[in-house]
């Protein structure tokens, strides 16, 4: 059967319950309808496929139930994935907090170079209580994108999306670029790495 | 924390529901449920698909189990019955995961679905619904068919490993999988894989998957556990996290592999497992080794010997995280990971490295945290294996120990000398100062804590006077733990049984005042948290010369023996001067060595009638003591520093002191002379018990011997029961009246 895709990405959103990833997720995928298995089976996931430079992107975004009981969010979690989307609540500052320290963990523990910083619910001025700048002085020193959403009014969600779909096919085409030199300027004596999928830890 | 099992179940069961199989234009769906009331509508939605996870064909009686997870991430059980007679299915949903009970349930049920009184099966549910559930060990007793019939299980004991046969999902996964598979699947699960487990039959496939996550105990899978995937979400073995997933082999059939990616596969019914990775070499060999070792012994695994062998593997490669706790003035318990790793042999370092980026280790030792920040004691069947752990390892020292003692008695040598405030002006002053501030505790405290700031070992500026200035640097010296750990945990299973049911504390610390009212009237002191530790710990740190680590309380307690001079004064208080108070009066209870396992035994186990007849006292003058402790000091443990010297707990009224005993000299002389650096650190006899927890818990290492002294009868009991989890952790407190 022919693929519908040209490359297909699993991207896993990760923040406390009640910062908006279902929201977020909802407003961003094709399969709206299907149900809602996170309070069933504590797991789910949306699909969306994409368009980028001519290349049918498929994204599958996972989401777990319960990540706020977690510390630190271990690097096995993040093992398979291509990418991660971090999310808090500028409402919420402890929902921020939790995502600095999962952050903090990624950047020592995983490889992961596709992150992105979330702050949802950016729609009612009046209770945020995460700063913009805050939020963004900490995702430069992370090195990473910020994007100031809301699910409800749907602002920002498209731009952020493609954003982190962009960092993942960029970072595949590297990984591509690199092992094709490696191959060129060596005798490569072990296989390459199964379909040469750029993953994390 | 850890656990995914709900702890707010009020019902035995929350939901039953009677359902119909799918047709080809209709899919399953649930014709009856009780409670009416019960709404959760996700759930109900759910629960046919789980039901029927396929099209199935069913000719004998099948029970099984499937478990659905909210957004907390807990669980709720599912028990499902299929009966080839009846054209339904029967569920029963609980936040319990007691498989056994709910089973039988399901049966009873059964029966009374085809009872002609047609209130029959209402009634049941209702009585069962409403009944309390029973504590842990009894029964759960309801009865029904109008008090005719007893509906009756045993509530399980928390931490009981399963057994076989008594475990059915053990007992199952024993019978399908093989040894040798059931290791491959435990190495992929501390390796957080992601792992399928596949059988054409729904019971075994739920047993396994089950048993698989009880035998990590005491960690929890953290990751998507399904333990049986409907056809209708097979799009879910596409996850890219680790998970646990049982699916029906009808199911897998339908599942591309390729599209799945890396797992690691168990067929239960082939009893065959592919994994893409070499966990099992991955694993430390020693504890492969010793794993295949104990489960090779067939006989021995009827009972929990399976459980056990896991758990003893688990044991070996994590028991030590007690080691690598620490106490921070003011803070909470942490867990330090890389003293974990530093205090861990070699060879299982590499592994243990990668194990802190486990999601399960990571929530165990945060449950852990959790319980000791909350002042919950425990001692779970872990913890009593790793004690029995330490206790083997530490059999070959113990004969060193032995022998060393015994030659050491020949020689009549004494052990200990005074230093004295010689060794460091800073100290001497710095108790001072808190003892000229004993009224105002919390800023002499303060004064205490910054002089001891001053001498941070990481400042190089020890005292000039002090003689070993590098003495941090010496090999070894910054792990004296291990040892007296061990030498401890000795004295720990000299015979005695320890309880398995974490301690929950009264809320309301018991003290003498609750209980007699003429006593109210008894002063106490407000302090913050105190972290008397790991303050020692620096302060020995920074400047003790090296000492003989064999050099034990217990050992030092002997020579006290001889030795009966009179008490001077609290902050120059020599340990055998209780003017001859009881501590001398029954010698043989209060020297542990001298102490066998059978009284020792009698001592915890029957404390009353230990008490029956009271060693004599001598009659003291005064009114009697106004505080739990009594008036006087007196030691309630000893143990060692982190650099190995001896050290004492001394309880005054309404305060703990902790009192060090000087290093011995080079040169012993043959009359013992003790003195000790009395700091004092007052607290109220209620914070005595975290005091004495935090002891248990930050350093079973470092306690080798706890006594107790209690003036009047009445009293014991109160202390038992202040003290009782911190009693059975030292084992060989010793009471006296």
């Amino acid at each position: 059967m022919a693929r519908d895709y040209d490359h297909l990405f699993k991207l896993l959103i990760i923040g406390d319950s009640g910062v908006g990833k279902s929201s977020l997720l909802l407003r961003f995928s094709d399969n709206t309808f299907t149900g809602n298995y996170i309070t069933t089976i504590g797991v789910d996931f949306k699909i969306k496929t994409v368009s980028i430079d001519g290349q049918k992107i498929k994204l599958q975004i996972w989401d777990t139930a319960g990540q706020e009981r977690f510390r630190t969010i271990t690097s096995t979690y993040y093992r398979g994935t291509h990418g991660v989307i971090v999310v808090y609540d500028v409402t919420n500052g402890e929902s921020f907090a939790n995502v600095k320290r999962w952050l903090h963990e990624i950047e020592q523990n995983c490889d992961v170079v596709n992150r992105v910083l979330v702050g949802n619910k950016n729609d009612s001025p009046e209770i945020k209580v995460v700063l913009t700048e805050d939020a963004q002085r900490f995702a430069d020193t992370m090195n990473i994108q910020l994007f100031e959403t809301s699910a409800k009014d749907n602002l920002n969600v498209e731009e952020m999306f493609m954003a982190v779909t962009k960092l993942v096919v960029r970072s595949k085409l590297e990984m591509k670029e690199r092992q094709s030199v490696t191959q060129n300027d060596t005798v490569n004596l072990r296989k390459t790495n199964k379909s040469g999928k750029k993953r994390c830890c | 924390m850890g656990s995914r099992l709900r702890e707010d179940a009020k019902h035995f069961f929350e939901c039953f529901c009677e359902v119909v199989p799918p047709t080809n234009d209709k899919n399953a769906w649930i014709i009856q449920q009780f409670p009416e009331k019960y709404k959760d509508n996700e759930v109900l939605k759910a629960v046919p698909n789980f039901a029927y996870p396929y099209k199935f064909e069913n000719n004998v009686i099948q029970h099984y189990s499937f478990v659905l997870t909210d957004l907390e991430s807990k669980w709720t059980f599912g028990f499902c019955r299929h009966d080839p007679k009846s054209e339904t299915a029967i569920v029963v949903l609980s936040y319990l995961p007691w498989h056994q009970a709910f089973y039988k349930f399901l049966d009873t049920t059964a029966v009374l679905m085809h009872s002609p009184r047609s209130d029959d099966l209402q009634d049941f549910l209702s009585s069962i619904y409403n009944a309390r559930i029973a504590d842990p060990g009894r029964n759960f007793i309801v009865s029904f068919n109008r008090g005719e019939s007893v509906f009756s299980v045993e509530v399980p004991r928390p931490f009981q490993l399963p057994s076989i046969p008594e475990n059915r999902n053990l007992t199952e996964y024993y019978n399908a999988v093989d040894i040798n598979n059931m290791i491959v699947v435990f190495a992929s699960m501390l390796f957080e894989r992601r792992i399928v487990f596949t059988s054409k039959k729904l019971k075994r496939l739920s047993a396994c998957v089950q048993s698989a996550n009880d035998i990590i105990y005491p960690m929890n899978w953290q990751h998507i556990f399904i333990p049986v995937l409907p056809m209708t979400l097979q799009d879910y073995l596409l996850a890219p996290m680790p998970f646990l997933i049982g699916v029906p082999e009808e199911v897998f059939h339908n599942v591309r592999r390729s599209e799945i990616g890396d797992v690691v596969i168990l067929d239960a019914d082939a009893n065959t497992v592919e994994s893409p990775f070499d966990d099992i070499d991955n694993l430390p060999q020693e504890v492969v080794g010793s794993l295949k070792k104990q489960l090779r012994n067939k006989s021995a695994l009827l009972g929990d010997g399976v459980s056990r062998a896991f758990l003893r593997a688990l044991v070996q490669l994590i028991g030590g995280y007690r080691d690598a706790l620490s106490f921070k003035l003011g803070e909470k318990v942490t867990f330090d990971e890389a003293r974990f790793i530093e205090t861990r042999p070699a060879s299982l370092q590499p592994f243990l490295r990668k194990m802190l980026h486990l999601q399960i280790f990571q929530q165990f030792i945060e449950e852990r945290l959790a319980m000791l920040n909350n002042g919950l004691g425990f001692s779970d069947e872990f913890e009593m294996e790793a004690c029995r752990y330490s206790e083997k390892a530490s059999s070959k020292l113990k004969q060193q120990y032995k022998d060393w003692t015994s030659s050491m008695k020949k020689e009549g040598t004494a052990f200990f000398k005074s230093v004295k405030e010689k060794a460091n002006p800073a100290m001497k002053s710095a108790v001072k100062t808190v003892k000229d501030g004993g009224k105002g505790m919390k800023s002499a405290y303060k004064g205490l804590k910054s002089k001891l700031k001053e001498n941070q070992p990481q400042q190089p500026k020890s005292a000039p006077n002090s003689p070993t200035g590098k003495r941090r640097t010496v090999p070894g010296f910054s792990l004296p733990g291990a040892t007296y750990r061990k030498e401890m945990q000795s004295f720990k299973t000299a015979g005695i049984e320890s309880r398995y049911s974490p301690l929950y504390l009264s809320s309301q610390p018991v003290s003498p005042d609750t209980r007699d009212g003429s006593r109210s009237g008894s002063p106490s002191l407000v302090i913050p948290p105190i972290d008397l530790m790991s303050e020692m710990k620096d302060y020995f740190k920074l400047n003790t010369p090296p000492v003989d680590r064999s050099l034990k309380p217990v050992r030092s307690l002997e020579n006290f023996k001889s030795t009966s001079s009179p008490i001077t004064s609290p902050d120059h208080w020599m340990f055998p001067a209780r003017s001859g108070a009881p501590m001398a009066s029954p010698p043989n209870r209060l020297f542990l060595q001298n102490l066998n396992a059978q009284e020792t035994q009698n001592l915890l186990q029957s404390p009353d009638d230990v008490f029956l007849s009271p060693p004599s006292v001598p009659p003291r003058g005064g009114p009697p003591p106004k505080d739990l402790f009594g008036t006087e000091p007196f030691v309630i443990g000893g143990g060692h520093a982190e650099n190995g010297d001896p050290l004492f707990y001394v309880a005054n009224q309404h305060s703990v002191d902790i009192v060090k005993l000087s290093p011995p000299t080079c040169s012993p002389r043959r009359k013992t002379t003790l003195k000790f650096k009395n700091i004092h650190l007052k607290m109220k006899s209620s914070k005595v018990r975290v005091f004495l927890q935090s002891c248990c818990v930050f350093k079973l290492k470092t306690i080798t011997s706890f006594l107790f002294y209690v003036h009047d009868y009445h009293r014991v009991n109160r202390l038992k029961s202040l003290c009782n989890q911190d009693i059975d952790h030292f084992m060989h407190a010793c009471i006296f009246h």
